[in-house]
C-alpha cells in the first residue's frame, strides 16, 4: 500500500526525517535490481535508472545535495549525510551515468553558469532527460591537461572546435558534454587560454567510440570533434578563463562525490565481514588485515564530515588541504580493500562475472569491485598528481 | 636424462618461439574474446616437443626436470599463453610417482605428443569417494577443467586417499565451464553420474602425504616461474610506455616518483628470480626441495601481483583499457597467487617445516 511520503518535510526532526526515508526506501527500491541490472543491455539500464530517478525526484531527492532554487531540496549539510547513509544501509542503487550530470556539471553551472543556462539545462538533470558527460583529458593531456590542444575558434555568434577527447564517462549515453578546449593558443602559461563549454553531443561533427576497459565494459569512449559548432551562449564564464572553473568541476570528485562511495562501501565493509565469519574471519592474518583498514575507512568518512560542516558554516573558509588529503587516501584505501577480498576469497572470487551497474564500490563481485578502483586512483588526479600536491603545494617542498 | 641440454639455450628457444607466435597484440586481442585454450598455440608448443619435456624418454620424452619446468613455465608466463601446460606437467609427475606401468604406457606418450590435455586436481579440491566400480559426484573450480580431455581427480577408497583418472567424454562425466577474470585460462564443474571406473582409472599412492608433497614441489615451481616471467614482461613493457608517454614536456619515466617504484620493482624481480631458479634446480629428494619451492612460489606469486597491480598505475588511463596488454598479466598473477596453496596456507606450511627443523 502505497503511501504519501514526506521525507523533507521532516527537516528538524532526525529520528523522523530518518524514519520516512527508510519507509520510503522499503517500499521504492527497485525490487532484485541487483539481479536484474547485472550485465543489462544499456538501453534497458537507462530505462530503470531514469525511473529510479523519477521516483527520487518525486520525494525531492533526485539531487540531494542541490539548493531549493535549482530543484533540489535544499538539505542542511547533516541531512544529506543521512540521506546517503540510509541509501547505503538500504542498498538502494546508484545513478550511474549521471554522475557527471548530478556532481560536476552543477558543480560547475551553479557557481559559473549563467541564469540562461541554469534554468536551461539543470532541469533537464533533474527530470532524468539529460545525461552529462566531461571531455577534459585528451590523448597527450591526462595529468597534464593543461596541455590540451582541442581548440575553438570563434566565427561570429559561435565557435568552430575541432580536436579529440579521450576517456569521456558516459559520454555514448550524453546529451551534453562539459568540454574544455583552446580559445587562444598563444597565452602566456598554458593554463590561459581555455575556455569552457557546454558542448551538445548532437552536433554535426561528434563521433563517439567506446573504449572496452579491463572490468569487460565499456563505461567511458573517445570524442572525434571536427568542425563541430558550439553558439557563443555556451561559453561557461570568460573566455579563456576555463582552467579556472575547471577546478570548480573537479572539487565534487575530491569531496561529495567520494562522500556516498564511502558510505555504501562502509556498508558492503560490514557485511563483508559478517558473512566470512566461518571462512577467512576464521583466519588470522585476514582477520587482522581486514580489522586494520577498518581505522582507515573510518579516518575517511571523518575527514569528508569535517569537509562537509566546514563547507556549511562557510565555502570560502574551508580547508583547502582536505579534499586532497580525502582523495589521496580513498583511492589507495579502497584499491588495497578491495585487492585484499580477493586474496581473503581465492579462486572463487576471480571468476568472471558481468559487473552490476548502480553498486558503487560494492557490487560485492570482488574482482570487479577491485578493478574499478582504478577509477579513483588513475582518474581525476591521480595518486601521483595528489602527491604533488600534497608535497609542493600543501608542504612547500621544491618541484623536482 | 638429457639434463646436460643447456638451460638457458632451452629456455631462449621457448621465448624466441612465443614472441613470434604470441606477440602482445595476439594476447590482448585473445582476452578480448571468449575461447577456451589457444588450440593452435598449444599445437605448435607440441610438435616442438615441450609438452613432452619431462616425460621419460621411453614414453617420447625428453626426460628433463624441474629446472626444465621452470624455464618453460617461465617463458609461458611471459607470453601469458593460454595453454594448459601446468596440467600436462603435474599430470606426467603424478603418473612417474604413483602410476603402475599399465597407467604410464597408457597416458604418458598422449601427454607427451600433446594429444591429452590434463586437468589435475589442486589440494583441497573435493575428493571422490570411488569404493565401488563407478563414481558419482561434483568438484567444483577445477583449473583447466573444460579444456582438459582427461581429468586427474582426488579420491578416496577403503578409507585411503587414490586419485581416478577418467576421460572427459566418459559417460555419465560433464563439465560445466566457468570463465574467469584470467581469460588465459579457466575453471570447470565436474559432474560425475555413475561414472565407471575401469582398471587403469585407479591410482592408490603408497604414501599419499608424499605424493601430494611432491605434487606440491613441482606446482609450485611451475606456478612460481609462471609469476616471474609475467612479471618482468608486464614491467618491461611498462617501462617502454614510460619512455615514450610525455605528460608536462617530459616523458613520465623522468619522474622519480615513477622510476624509483620500477627500480623497486626490477629489484624485486630479480631477487625472486634467484630464488625460484634456485628451488627449481634442488634435486627432488634434497631435504629443502620443498620448503625453498612453496617459498618461491608465496614470495613470487605475491610479488608479481602487486607489481602488476602497479603497472596499470604507471600507464594511467590506457592501462585501464582493454586494448592494452597490462590487465592480462594482472588478472594471470592473481590467479597464480590463488592456485595450489595460497600464501597462508603456504606461509603455516613453511612456520611448520622451520619450526620442526
Ligand atoms: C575510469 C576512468 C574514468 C575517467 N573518466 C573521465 C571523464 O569522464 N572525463 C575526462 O575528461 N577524463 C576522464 N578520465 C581520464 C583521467 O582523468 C586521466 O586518465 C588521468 O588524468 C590521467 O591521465 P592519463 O591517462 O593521460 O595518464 P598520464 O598522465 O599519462 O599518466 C601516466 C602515469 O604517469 C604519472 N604521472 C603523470 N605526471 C606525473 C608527475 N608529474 N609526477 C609523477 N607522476 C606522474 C601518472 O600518475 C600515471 O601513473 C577517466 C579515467 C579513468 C581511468
Amino acid at each position: 500500500m502505497s503511501r504519501v511520503y514526506d521525507i523533507v518535510g521532516k527537516v528538524g526532526d532526525e529520528q523522523a526525517f530518518r524514519q520516512e526515508i527508510r519507509d520510503w526506501l522499503a517500499e521504492k527500491i527497485p525490487a532484485g535490481w541487483r539481479a536484474r541490472w547485472q550485465g543489462v543491455r544499456e538501453e534497458e539500464l537507462k530505462a530503470e535508472i531514469v525511473a529510479w530517478l523519477e521516483e527520487r525526484r518525486k520525494v525531492g531527492l533526485a539531487t540531494p545535495h542541490w539548493p531549493r532554487e535549482w530543484g533540489g531540496p535544499g538539505l542542511p549539510f547533516a541531512y544529506q549525510i543521512m540521506v546517503y547513509e540510509e541509501f547505503a544501509r538500504a542498498d538502494a542503487p546508484e545513478l550511474d551515468m549521471y554522475t557527471i550530470s548530478l556532481f560536476h556539471t552543477p558543480a560547475t553551472l551553479f557557481e559559473h553558469g549563467t541564469q540562461e543556462q541554469k534554468d536551461k539545462y539543470l532541469s533537464g538533470i533533474t527530470q532524468g532527460t539529460d545525461i552529462w558527460c566531461q571531455g577534459f583529458s585528451e590523448p597527450g593531456a591526462g595529468s597534464d591537461l593543461a596541455a590540451l590542444r582541442t581548440s575553438a575558434r570563434r566565427e561570429g555568434d559561435h565557435y568552430v572546435v575541432n580536436g579529440q577527447k579521450i576517456w569521456s564517462s558516459s559520454s555514448m549515453h550524453a546529451r551534453y558534454c562539459l568540454l574544455l578546449a583552446r580559445t587562444d593558443p598563444n597565452g602566456k602559461r598554458k593554463h590561459d587560454g581555455i575556455s569552457y563549454f557546454i558542448m551538445d553531443m548532437h552536433s554535426p561533427g561528434v563521433e563517439v567510440r567506446p573504449i572496452p576497459q579491463i572490468t569487460g565494459e565499456s563505461e567511458f569512449a573517445e570524442i572525434f570533434l571536427d568542425d563541430v559548432k558550439i553558439p557563443v551562449a555556451n561559453l561557461i564564464g570568460a573566455e579563456g578563463n576555463g582552467w579556472n572553473i575547471a577546478q570548480s568541476t573537479l572539487s565534487t570528485e575530491r569531496g561529495l562525490l567520494i562522500f556516498g562511495a564511502v558510505e555504501r562501501l562502509a556498508h558492503s565493509f560490514g557485511l563483508d565481514g559478517r558473512e566470512a565469519k566461518d571462512t577467512w574471519m576464521r583466519d588470522v592474518q585476514h582477520r587482522r588485515e581486514y580489522a586494520a583498514l577498518y581505522a582507515e575507512l573510518q579516518s575517511i568518512r571523518l575527514m569528508i564530515r569535517q569537509l562537509l560542516i566546514e563547507l556549511e558554516a562557510n565555502p570560502d573558509k574551508a580547508s583547502p588541504t582536505l579534499p586532497t588529503y580525502i582523495k589521496l587516501t580513498w583511492g589507495p584505501f579502497l584499491q588495497r580493500y578491495t585487492e585484499f577480498l580477493l586474496r581473503a576469497e581465492g579462486l572463487e572470487a576471480l571468476k568472471w562475472q558481468p559487473s552490476i551497474p548502480g553498486t558503487g564500490h560494492s557490487s560485492r563481485l570482488r574482482m570487479n569491485d577491485f578493478l574499478k578502483s582504478y577509477g579513483w586512483t588513475i582518474a581525476g588526479g591521480s595518486n601521483e598528481i595528489m602527491r604533488n600536491i600534497v608535497s609542493e603545494r600543501i608542504l612547500g617542498m621544491p618541484r623536482g | 636424462m638429457s639434463d646436460d641440454l643447456d638451460l638457458g639455450v632451452l629456455a631462449g628457444s621457448f621465448a624466441e618461439m612465443l614472441d613470434a607466435e604470441w606477440p602482445r597484440e595476439k594476447a590482448v586481442a585473445y582476452a578480448r574474446a571468449d575461447h577456451l585454450y589457444a588450440e593452435d598455440l598449444w599445437q605448435q608448443m607440441a610438435a616442438l616437443g615441450w609438452t613432452a619435456l619431462t616425460v621419460p624418454e621411453e614414453y617420447g620424452g625428453l626426460g628433463m626436470g624441474s629446472a626444465a619446468v621452470a624455464a618453460l613455465h617461465g617463458a609461458l608466463g611471459a607470453a601469458a599463453a593460454p595453454v594448459p601446460m601446468l596440467g600436462t606437467t603435474l599430470a606426467v609427475e603424478l603418473l612417474l610417482r604413483a602410476g603402475n606401468a599399465a597407467q604410464q604406457a597408457a597416458w604418458l606418450p598422449g601427454l607427451a605428443d600433446g594429444s591429452l590435455r590434463a586437468a589435475v586436481a589442486q589440494p583441497g579440491d573435493t575428493v571422490v569417494a570411488a569404493d565401488g566400480d563407478a563414481v558419482s559426484g561434483s568438484v567444483a573450480n577445477l583449473l583447466d577443467a573444460a579444456s582438459a580431455n582427461i581429468l586427474f581427480l582426488r579420491a578416496v577408497r577403503g578409507g585411503k586417499p587414490a586419485w581416478i583418472v577418467l576421460r572427459s567424454d566418459a559417460p555419465g562425466l560433464s563439465v560445466e565451464r566457468h570463465a574467469l577474470t584470467d581469460t588465459t585460462r579457466t575453471l570447470g564443474t565436474v559432474t560425475l553420474d555413475g561414472v565407471a571406473l575401469d582398471g587403469d582409472a585407479l591410482i592408490v599412492p603408497a604414501d599419499a602425504a608424499a605424493l601430494d608433497d611432491a605434487l606440491l614441489r613441482i606446482a609450485a615451481l611451475a606456478i612460481a616461474a609462471d609469476a616471474i616471467g609475467g612479471g618482468e614482461r608486464v614491467l618491461a613493457g611498462t617501462i617502454e610506455y614510460m619512455t615514450v608517454r610525455q605528460q608536462f614536456d617530459r616523458v613520465i619515466g623522468s619522474f622519480q616518483a615513477l622510476k624509483h617504484r620500477v627500480a623497486d620493482h626490477q629489484t624485486a624481480l630479480v631477487a625472486a628470480r634467484g630464488l625460484v631458479e634456485y628451488a627449481a634446480g634442488l634435486a627432488a629428494d634434497h631435504p629443502q626441495a620443498l620448503l625453498m619451492a612453496i617459498s618461491a612460489k608465496q614470495h613470487a606469486a605475491r610479488a608479481v601481483a602487486e607489481i602488476a597491480r602497479d603497472c596499470i598505475q604507471l600507464h594511467g588511463g590506457v592501462g585501464f583499457t582493454a586494448e592494452f596488454f597490462p590487465h592480462i598479466y594482472l588478472k594471470r598473477a592473481k590467479v597464480n597467487e590463488a592456485i595450489h596453496g595460497t600464501r597462508p596456507v603456504l606461509l603455516d606450511r613453511i612456520a611448520d617445516m622451520l619450526e620442526a627443523a
